[in-house]
């Protein structure tokens, strides 16, 4: 095949070429000026960073930033979780919810944001409540479908089986729905994580990487933005690696995820 | 099934039954509202009758506000997609085709795309300000990622076998894509662009409400910063509005795109 006509260690190389001339470039431009904004060297960042950590506020910054995301999150999910589980079972409950819901959805997620703001002021619970918004949707969309999913021949063996509604819902659909329920709540937590930058971005008060970006701006320290930026998609990966590891133990039992 | 055993018109009239069962709780919940916001239980920066929101909306339609902000907004989103969809596309398909640009080029493709575009944004609007470039930028962005990774994927994926198929007719280069690999690829590139699309609305939105001085998004944080709720909650109608029309257009091309397929 093609694939050996380069080894393993070239293919590195090779990958590393384009971030070093971007590098390089970064590093030749820097003293000049890009519009109004100063171009730091690239060795910047690690002043930036140090200082940022030395001061305090990158660490509370990614405190705050993960504890409003992972509450937001819990929150949003629990409910939508709850919810598409209700409409899933009751099919009353879905003829009332389900219209509204579908109109709500439209809406782009960060959209919500204004009106939030608007009611809830620019505080806190504002930004908390932006990230369950943006937690919810997902989750109720892909737990609802899940559990409508289910296979009826599962469905009748929970039946020769002699299972009560409860039991059929935690030993046959539950189970049966985990892969859908779980691509949703990975999906949400990606949702999350945006919202809550976004939030911070927009209604910035309080600790928080989207605060620090919006200061960073403010003051013109592309150094200071970048540190910001980097540390923010580093979380997101890491968060998004856990999840995927926790997907595989809990799907462990599944013929296609061992 | 059980539609079946009873008579067609009775069906009907159950399935209209069972329609207007579903518009009676958004007309029960809007009633609530009207009535709630009526009563002055809540100050009228807080809770405005979904009337005084039509009448807002209406009024706003009337003086050409309404359609100059949408306007703003979807020709920003359609230079930006044009630029961000054709640049994933290229980018999508070398890297697909060169083995020696996907060793070159993908770690930092996927180190890059695990930036969230909304990070950028006090980036761009730093470099660019809050004008039309930076609008423009980020939607680009926003729609390049989900359409390059398509393009790799779709152009990756086509068999061997098809092109052993080609050299059996002896087609020519340009034989071989038009026949071969377009057809193969246009499905999944199309529904990258429908994804890269919808994103980059919901991107937008965002950014015009941290940095513009017009569009949809800027409606409502203007809205919100007077207090001005019916304005606030026409934006939230609109942007809505707007988000379906563009998921169902692009799904409806998308169908049309794929309908072979199902041949």
């Amino acid at each position: 095949m093609t694939r050996s006509l380069l080894s393993a260690p070239l293919r590195t190389a090779a990958g590393l070429v384009a971030p070093a001339l971007l590098v390089a470039l970064w590093q030749w431009n820097s003293g000049g000026a890009l519009g109004s904004v100063a171009i730091a060297p690239p060795s910047a960042l690690l002043t930036a960073g140090r200082e940022l950590v030395a001061d305090g506020t990158l660490g509370a910054g990614v405190a705050a930033t993960l504890a409003r995301a992972l509450t937001g999150f819990g929150i949003g999910a629990a409910l939508g979780f709850l919810t598409g589980v209700a409409m899933a079972l009751s099919s009353a409950v879905n003829r009332v919810l389900g219209p509204l819901l579908q109109a709500l959805r439209q809406v782009p997620m960060l959209g919500w944001m204004p009106l939030i703001a608007l009611w809830f002021g620019t505080g806190e619970g504002s930004e908390l409540i932006v990230v369950c918004v943006a937690s919810f949707f997902p989750t109720l969309l892909s737990t609802h479908s899940g559990l409508r999913q289910v296979e009826s021949r599962y469905l009748e063996v929970g039946r020769i089986y002699g299972l009560d509604t409860g039991q059929r819902f935690a030993l046959v659909q539950l189970p049966a729905a985990l892969p859908f329920v779980l691509t949703g709540l990975n999906q949400a937590l990606a949702f999350a994580w945006i919202a809550t930058i976004a939030s911070e971005i927009l209604l910035g008060t309080g600790a928080g990487l989207g605060v620090t970006m919006q200061q960073a701006q403010m003051q013109q320290r592309l150094d200071m933005m970048l540190v910001a930026v980097i540390v923010t998609a580093f979380l997101g990966f890491a968060i998004n690696q856990i999840l995927l590891h926790l997907r595989r133990g809990l799907l462990r039992w599944q013929p296609d995820n061992r | 099934m059980a539609g079946s055993l009873v008579s067609p018109s009775l069906g009907e009239a159950r399935a209209f039954a069972g329609n207007l069962a579903a518009l009676a709780p958004p007309v029960l919940l809007l009633a609530l509202w009207e009535v709630v916001s009526l009563s002055h239980l809540f100050p009228e920066q807080v809770l405005v009758p979904p009337a005084e929101v039509f009448r807002t909306l209406f009024a706003m339609t009337q003086s050409g506000e309404l359609q100059r902000h949408v306007g703003d907004s979807l020709h920003r989103l359609s230079v930006g997609f044009i630029l961000g969809a054709a640049a994933g596309l290229a980018f999508g398909v070398t890297i697909a085709l060169s083995r020696l640009a996907e060793a070159a080029f993908v770690p930092l493709f996927l180190t890059l795309w695990q930036v969230p575009v909304i990070a950028l944004v006090p980036l761009l609007v730093m470099f660019l300000g809050i004008g039309e470039p930076f609008k423009v930028a980020i939607v680009a962005i926003a729609s390049f990622f989900p359409v390059a990774l398509a393009a790799f994927d779709a152009v990756r994926g086509v068999p061997r076998a098809w092109f052993e198929v080609g050299r059996v007719y002896r087609l020519s280069l340009a034989d071989t894509v038009w026949r071969i690999v377009v057809p193969a690829t246009v499905p999944a590139v199309v529904t990258g662009l429908r994804i890269g699309l919808t994103r980059a609305w919901v991107v937008l939105v965002a950014s015009e409400l941290l940095a513009a001085d017009s569009g949809i998004g800027q409606m409502m944080e203007m809205g919100r910063q007077l207090f001005q709720i019916d304005v606030v909650l026409s934006g939230v109608i609109v942007s809505g509005l707007v988000g379906f029309a563009i998921d169902r257009g692009a799904r409806a091309i998308e169908q049309h795109a794929t309908r072979w397929r199902a041949a």
